[in-house]
């Protein structure tokens, strides 16, 4: 009876978890991607041990145009949401307001890895900022 | 004190106690400027001001990696704005969307829209200056044939079930080559907006 009673609290626990994603994919990769040696900021450590931002790497597109894509992962058991934004900078260092500068929202399975990418309108823009908000 | 007194006393602590709760119950509205492009704004069940923003962003960013422009048989390449359909239950204005793609395409410098067909905004005194021109020099003015053409559709999906509501909407778009007719990108985003009931509500 004891134990029983033990046993729903803990089954109940479990369920509340979840799944997560398990990914597959290829041992050894064909894709050379041209990766971006990043600085962080990191202001809010709730978020900082909730997304993982795992890598960035870089592409020209159009011609000249750069494209930035992050592969990010959920570090948690549950599904999460989050707000991020591209800025652009260009090579004086001074901000380029972009049409595409807005806070985007995406939902992160438990455990997933997925990526997020912008591509800069306008061929001024070399460098860039991620922000992440919860 | 005299009973009379007491009685006067305790009906205007009362009358008091019961302005200082009405006073307490109002609420003046409160507005603040907020960043349309922000995550304050407000999510609802139809297409939002960060909705269309994050549509136009994913489409343009297709576009341009697609390097569809870059066949282009001259830079920048001239593109008319085909029709806008917009089949969803919303009454918006698609300039939400076309223009922000608009906008953004304008400053890659590789394309440069037309505003003499199709449904572009009319430059009503360019088209003026032009005829006056032609008037004074004797000269037809030469219009610039498209090169492109860029059509986009809206549509709206809802699903039921149970005291959930999902609305899908599907933002569709293709650049169409006008030396052949053919499409030479095209794309679909959607953005989907699950709606739950309360379970009491009166």
């Amino acid at each position: 009876m004891k134990s029983s009673l033990l046993l729903v609290p803990a089954v109940l626990l479990l369920a509340g978890c979840g799944t997560t994603v398990n990914t597959v994919s290829r041992a050894d990769s064909l894709a050379a991607p041209s990766m971006v040696a990043d600085r962080r900021v990191i202001t809010d450590n709730s978020l900082a041990g909730m997304v993982r931002v795992v890598s960035i790497n870089q592409a020209t597109v159009s011609g000249n145009l750069l494209k930035i894509q992050a592969t990010i992962e959920n570090l948690k058991r549950s599904t999460k949401t989050l707000n991020y934004k591209f800025e652009w900078i260009d090579e004086n260092g001074m901000a380029v307001d972009s049409p595409n500068e807005t806070w985007k929202q995406i939902r992160l399975q438990p455990r997933e890895t997925t990526t997020i990418s912008t591509v800069a309108v306008t061929p001024r823009a070399v460098d860039f900022n991620l922000k992440l908000k919860e | 004190m005299n009973p009379i007194r007491i009685k006067k006393l305790s009906a205007a602590a009362t009358l008091s106690a019961a302005a200082l709760l009405f006073a307490g119950c109002e609420t003046t509205p409160e507005t603040r400027t907020i960043d349309s492009r922000g995550p304050e704004t407000l999510n609802t069940s139809s297409i939002n001001s960060q909705d269309w923003a994050n549509a136009a962003d994913q489409l343009v960013a297709s576009l341009l990696s697609s390097s569809a422009l870059e066949r282009a048989p001259k830079q920048p390449a001239v593109l008319a704005i085909d029709r806008v359909i917009n089949n969803t239950t919303l009454s918006v204005d698609t300039d939400l969307l076309i223009k922000k793609i608009r906008v953004a395409l304008t400053q890659t410098g590789k394309v440069a829209v037309t505003n003499t067909m199709g449904l572009g905004e009319r430059a009503v005194v360019a088209a003026e200056a032009a005829e006056l021109e032609e008037m004074t020099t004797g000269k037809k003015q030469k219009l610039i044939t498209p090169d492109y053409t860029l059509y986009a559709k809206l549509i709206q999906q809802t699903d039921r079930s149970g005291k959930q509501t999902q609305n899908t909407y599907s933002f569709q778009m293709s650049l169409v080559d006008t030396r052949n007719g053919l499409t030479t990108w095209e794309e679909e985003r959607s953005i989907a907006k699950l709606t739950r009931r309360p379970s009491v509500g009166w």
